[in-house]
């Protein structure tokens, strides 16, 4: 850089005490030429250093102008400034913006040569303006909203299936992103039809894709390398599961306690428990017609509500109202 | 279903943006440092960003080995070297069509020769192919292919032939233009050839029109149509055009014209746009006649269904206003001319296209219409106008009277939209523009905004213009205004000061003269500051430079106020030691209007005294 070469050859001169001042006598007369007689000409100096180019005297260094935020009114048209995205010109935006790590016991750095503030994306190219100019332009690409999918609920029931796609542009050599060919697409359990146990296999099938809050089906496919390929993809696993969900298998019905998605009150060793425990209370006959008994017993409304009670903490988890049911089942077994 | 082309979206979203008014030209760096500030710097980053293209793309081209790694995705061919060296060795027709494709001139003419040489006579078509290329260059190869100090010495003789206007320093075009020898090759091949077709003596005559040897021309016509050839309508468009070359008055010039066009009709060629555009050239050369003769062809042409382009307006509007001198008298034909433009949108279909809003902006300027200059102004903004607009000099050239022509005719505030509208986006002012700037504030008594006027001026780079300075520090003294102008003005004043200063590297930019003495004073002394005021009086010694009389008699009023008698006495010293007449009145004035003591009183008399010596 010229101004750091200025800089090393300057050391030298200072320590010779040439006649700078010659030229600068005439000026000394007058009342307003105070300082010059610090100055150090350069171009007197070129005896003294034979390698400095003794071409006259160097041009001064260029001036930075004033930034152009000077001369935009308040009322111009923004648009016009940032049409499309571009990188943050501290020259071009009116606004006194800081970004950075504070200087020590001071404030962020400002804008001017601020790196921080080219480094991230900025929107100055998506004010409401803009996007309101933008959407009328575009208004006659646009065909009318059909009239009869006035409401969310009703754009479920139509079109339960939603497939998301994501397009990516960038300036680079290269049009293509390989994150292009990722598709993802969404189905409520609830719009299919599914009978309890095609819905059970199902949410087993999917494992993790399944949302229980949600009753979502989330299928993201990208093992293709085209987008067309992927939707394909997932469209068929989606006919696949839901086919395969409806099926009864052979070994299905060697269906286990531990594999049961819920709790069943049938057959539990809480059942067992309540029924020894009233056969106990009421101290009935043992084992005869156990049967009938048993049906007679588990008929009760009080065991009703106990075998309730305890579904519910059992699927549901403990929580007052149900911990309150039980005590209250419980009490009422049990005559307490 | 509607359809759509690809970029439609593109193109609809591109609609709702208008122009920045305060960016400068999209190709530059939009930084206060590096965008350019005067039409000079602007020049020269354009020119360097294009030097560097050319620069890369020589690189691509001579090491094309090195740069055939692929990675734009979808290919884009024009990134990727293009072959410019001839890659057939042999003698043969192919590689002669290569020679032509490569626009190899003098390799073209050695190949031929090689070939008929070795007895294979080549095919009509590529000699014509041949002939075409030799006439377009005139023998000559491209020119920006061959750096001077390559160009051998027979093209080189061809050079000296020019006839340089006297008076005029020589210019860059005068040494390429090209002028066509005798017994070139064009002609040598044309005559070897057994049976030439109407292609080529096509090519010879506008390869003669193009390069000055027109009489030529007209031979070569006269031959063809003794051979019963047809010529097509390029070739006689180059024939009209250089009609007016053939003859020098101007009934012969019409009527050859006529004749050509009448043979047009009889061979049956049809004629296009740049036939009637010669014509109307043509007229421009041919006095009253052209101005009788301006609007039939003008019907004829839209009669035969050719839409007009700008050209042809721009020949026509110029047969009319040739002079300034002649604007009076023809006033409603550039009325009708741009009425008739209006709204249209154009496209470029000849060359002399982009000099239509120069011109005809010269015209307005000319006749001082400011209604047919803001017609003309909005015709830029319609459709793909602005394409022909022309390069950067016919954009300064437009503008710069656009503005020049709102400074007489138009109020100031009108006057100070336009300005911050053009620049510095789409020209630069010259000083001769500022100065109508300046005419157009004083007129209408804007004068205060002359310091916001004057940073426009520095960053322009007009600061060492001393006609321009001085005007300006004159208006700015001339009248008393409001204090806040005043102090202002006081501002601007020391600002313009520093210009007179020696700067550091031992230049002065501009030098002082009486005038910018005294009104740099009269600003200071309008805006109380008396003690800068004194300081720049005290240059007047230094500068040998006289002040006025009614600088002495301001400073002294101003003196007077704050009631400083030393200063007092002082200012009659200065004005006794340059001897001016009005010394004695002011020992008076001093003497009657300020208290003095005995030192001063003493220093009055002798005054007074030597001065009737």
């Amino acid at each position: 850089m010229a101004a750091s070469t200025f800089c090393f050859a300057l050391s030298p001169l200072s320590k010779i005490k040439c006649n700078v001042n010659i030229i600068y006598t005439l000026n000394k007369r007058t009342a307003f030429s105070g300082g010059l007689s610090k100055i150090k000409g350069v171009e007197k100096q070129v005896a003294a250093l034979p390698e400095r180019s003794s071409q006259g005297p160097r041009r001064p260094r260029r001036e930075a102008g004033e930034p152009r935020t000077e001369r935009m009114s308040v009322d111009q048209d923004w648009t016009a400034v940032y049409p499309t995205a571009k990188s943050f010109k501290q020259n071009a935006v009116p606004l006194p913006v800081r970004m950075g790590y504070p200087v020590k016991r001071g404030v962020p750095p400002e804008k001017k040569g601020n790196l921080e503030l080219i480094k991230i994306p900025n929107f100055l190219h998506l004010t409401p303006v803009s996007i309101k100019k933008h959407c009328e332009a575009l208004k006659p690409f646009c065909t009318e909203w059909p009239n009869a999918l006035d409401s969310d609920a009703k754009c479920e029931e139509h079109f339960p299936i939603q497939v998301q796609s994501k397009d990516f542009v960038s300036a680079g050599p290269s049009l293509r992103n390989p994150k292009a060919r990722i598709i993802t697409l969404t189905v409520k359990l609830s719009s299919l039809n599914l009978d309890d146990h095609a819905r059970k296999k199902m949410i087993k099938l999917s494992g993790e894709r399944y949302n229980k809050e949600s009753d979502t089906l989330t299928i993201t496919t990208e093992s293709c390398p085209l987008r067309q390929q992927n939707y394909d993809y997932a469209l068929y696993l989606l006919t696949v599961l839901y086919h395969e969900s409806w099926k009864m298998e052979e070994w299905e019905k060697e269906k286990t306690r531990a594999d049961m998605e819920e709790y069943v009150w049938e057959d539990s060793p809480s059942q067992k428990n309540i029924l020894e425990t009233l056969l106990r209370m009421h101290a009935v006959e043992k084992c005869e017609e156990d049967g009938g008994v048993q049906k007679e017993l588990l008929g009760r409304p009080e065991v009703e509500e106990y075998k309730d009670s305890v579904t519910k903490l059992k699927n549901e988890g403990e929580n007052e109202c149900n911990i309150q049911q039980y005590k209250d089942a419980v009490k009422k077994l049990l005559n307490i | 279903m509607k359809t759509w082309n690809a970029e439609a979206v593109l193109q609809a979203l591109a609609s709702t943006v208008n122009r920045d008014t305060t960016a400068s030209n999209y190709v530059f760096q939009d930084d206060s440092y590096l965008t350019p500030r005067t039409s000079r710097e602007f020049k020269l980053y354009y020119l360097s960003q294009e030097s560097g293209r050319n620069a890369a793309k020589y690189f691509i081209n001579t090491f094309p080995r090195y740069f055939q790694k692929d990675f734009a995705e979808p290919h884009i061919p024009c990134l990727m070297p293009e072959t410019l060296e001839l890659q057939i060795d042999e003698v043969s027709e192919r590689a002669l069509t290569e020679c032509i494709q490569l626009r190899k001139v003098k390799a073209a003419v050695d190949m031929f020769d090689q070939l008929t040489q070795m007895g294979s006579p080549v095919s009509l078509d590529l000699t014509n192919d041949l002939l075409d290329l030799i006439c377009l260059y005139g023998d000559q190869e491209p020119a920006q292919d061959v750096p001077p100090e390559q160009r051998t010495n027979d093209m080189g003789e061809k050079h000296d032939e020019i006839k340089i206007k006297k008076g005029r320093p020589r210019r860059a075009s005068d040494f390429l233009k090209i002028v066509w020898g005798e017994n070139n090759n064009a002609e040598r091949i044309f005559n070897m050839m057994p049976e030439p077709n109407s292609c080529s003596y096509g090519a010879l005559i506008r390869g003669m029109v193009k390069h000055g040897s027109i009489p030529k021309a007209f031979i070569m016509y006269n031959d063809m149509l003794n051979n019963q050839l047809t010529a097509d309508v390029h070739t006689f468009n180059a024939l009209i055009s250089a009609a007016p070359y053939l003859k020098e008055k101007y009934s012969e010039k019409w009527d050859l014209i006529i004749d050509l066009l009448k043979q047009m009709a009889y061979q049956k060629v049809k004629p296009n746009v740049l036939t009637f555009n010669a014509v109307l050239k043509a007229l421009q050369r041919c006095g009253a006649l052209g101005r009788v003769q301006a609007f039939p062809v003008l019907n004829e042409m839209k009669a035969l269904g050719i839409a007009p382009s700008l050209a042809s307006y721009d020949h026509f509007l110029g047969i009319f206003y040739k002079a300034a001198s002649q604007a009076q008298e023809h006033k409603e034909i550039i009325q009708e001319v741009l009425n008739e433009v209006s709204g249209k949108s154009f496209a470029a279909h000849d060359p002399d296209d982009v000099n239509f809003f120069m011109n005809t902006m010269k015209i307005c300027l000319d006749t001082k219409d400011m209604e047919q200059a803001y017609k003309l102004q909005s015709l830029l903004d319609i459709g793909e106008n602005w394409k022909l607009l022309g390069d950067s000099f016919h954009q300064s050239v437009y503008y710069g009277r656009f503005f020049n022509l709102l400074c007489m005719m138009e109020h100031v505030d009108v006057v100070l939209k336009w300005y911050r509208e053009l620049s510095p986006s789409l020209f630069y002012p010259n000083s001769q523009r500022m100065r109508d700037l300046f005419q157009a504030l004083d007129m209408d008594n804007r004068l205060d905004i002359i310091p916001q006027i004057w940073k426009d001026i520095k960053r322009m780079g007009h600061d060492n213009n001393t006609e321009l300075v001085e005007e300006m520090l004159s208006l700015m003294a001339r009248e008393k205004h409001k204090p806040e102008v005043q102090q202002s003005f006081a501002e601007c004043a020391l600002d313009v000061k520093t210009l007179y200063k020696q700067t550091d590297y031992g230049r002065v930019q501009l030098n002082w003269s009486a005038s910018s003495l005294s009104s740099i004073t009269l600003i200071l002394l309008a805006a109380g500051r008396i003690q800068q005021a004194w300081e720049i009086l005290m240059l007047f010694k230094v500068t040998n430079r006289v002040p006025s009389e009614y600088l002495l008699k301001q400073f002294l009023d101003c003196i007077q106020m704050n009631n400083n008698s030393e200063q007092a006495v002082a200012l009659v010293q200065i004005s006794a030691s340059f001897c001016l007449p009005l010394t004695s009145h002011l020992i008076k004035r001093v003497q009657q209007e300020f208290e003095l003591n005995e030192e001063q009183k003493n220093t009055l008399s002798q005054l007074e005294s030597s001065l009737f010596e």
